[in-house]
């Protein structure tokens, strides 16, 4: 019997809860805009978990790259809670995200 | 030699969390009782981890896990759904015998309407107007109406 799955089922649903936290923070801050970000960090991370030897780090990696994967599909529907007074909506003017001009031009993606 | 098991889990975590969003929508839209599917998804979830226990290894042990737990989390899930239609924060289904009673309930917040199928304006909406929203099928004008806040 091996307890190794199960703990990494709790971090995985800590991990998702935690997702929950930035993501509200991050739109709340920063702005949907800034969603390519917290993709390739995402992405950087599950690519990394390939290069890792030991299973358990790379099964720790990886969930937490798909973690911020699917955060990232996340802040435009955020954005939209926040419009519509579900959540705390941030008046100030957003800082523009690097090669916020480039990031305009693909359609923020959401599930 | 590339190791793949962190690849697996962020898979199984990613849809995990994709089937916790759209699927629990979908389920608890068609469901005349939420009763039945949060049952067979704790019972489900239950089951992913005990198998977990006695897999041949970590991946597979892993994989069942994050599914199992996340599938028992969507047992409540399916509950704050209904709770999210009620307030108007997700569409009800007008088909669905629950959801029309909900609509049809005096005072109701409940509305058929996708509140966030719409872009961002980066402006707080006031839910009256509905002149930013663009459902992606056609809504009767009565719909708009039923909108309140």
């Amino acid at each position: 019997m091996t307890w190794g799955g199960i703990a990494l089922g709790l971090f995985s649903f800590g991990i998702i809860g935690f997702g929950f936290y930035w993501v509200i923070r991050m739109e709340y801050f920063l702005g949907y805009a800034w969603w390519p970000y917290p993709m390739a960090l995402g992405i950087l991370m599950v690519v990394g978990s390939l290069f890792v030897p030991d299973p358990g780090w790379s099964a720790l990696l990886g969930i937490t790259g798909g973690s911020f994967v699917w955060g990232a599909t996340e802040l435009k529907e955020q954005a939209v809670r926040a419009e519509l007074g579900w959540f705390r909506f941030n008046p100030n003017p957003k800082p523009r995200p690097p090669f916020y001009k480039l990031i305009k031009k693909i359609p923020p993606p959401h599930l | 030699m590339l190791q793949f098991a962190g690849f697996w889990m962020a898979l199984a975590t990613f849809c995990g969390i994709w089937w916790g969003h759209v699927g629990v929508r979908w389920l608890e839209a068609r469901s005349p009782r939420i009763g039945p599917p949060m049952i067979v998804l704790s019972v489900l979830g239950i089951a992913l981890n005990i198998y977990s226990l006695f897999a041949p290894n970590l991946t597979i042990a892993g994989i069942a896990s994050i599914i199992g737990i996340t599938l028992l989390w969507d047992a409540f899930e399916v509950y704050r759904q209904t709770q999210r239609v009620a307030h108007g924060h997700a569409p009800a289904n007008p088909r669905n015998p629950r959801h029309a009673a909900l609509l049809a309930r005096p005072g109701t917040h409940a509305t058929s309407v996708d509140l966030l199928d719409r872009e961002p304006t980066g402006e707080p909406v006031v839910i009256e107007n509905m002149a930013p929203f663009r459902p992606k099928k056609k809504v009767e004008a009565r719909e708009y109406h039923e909108v309140q806040v």
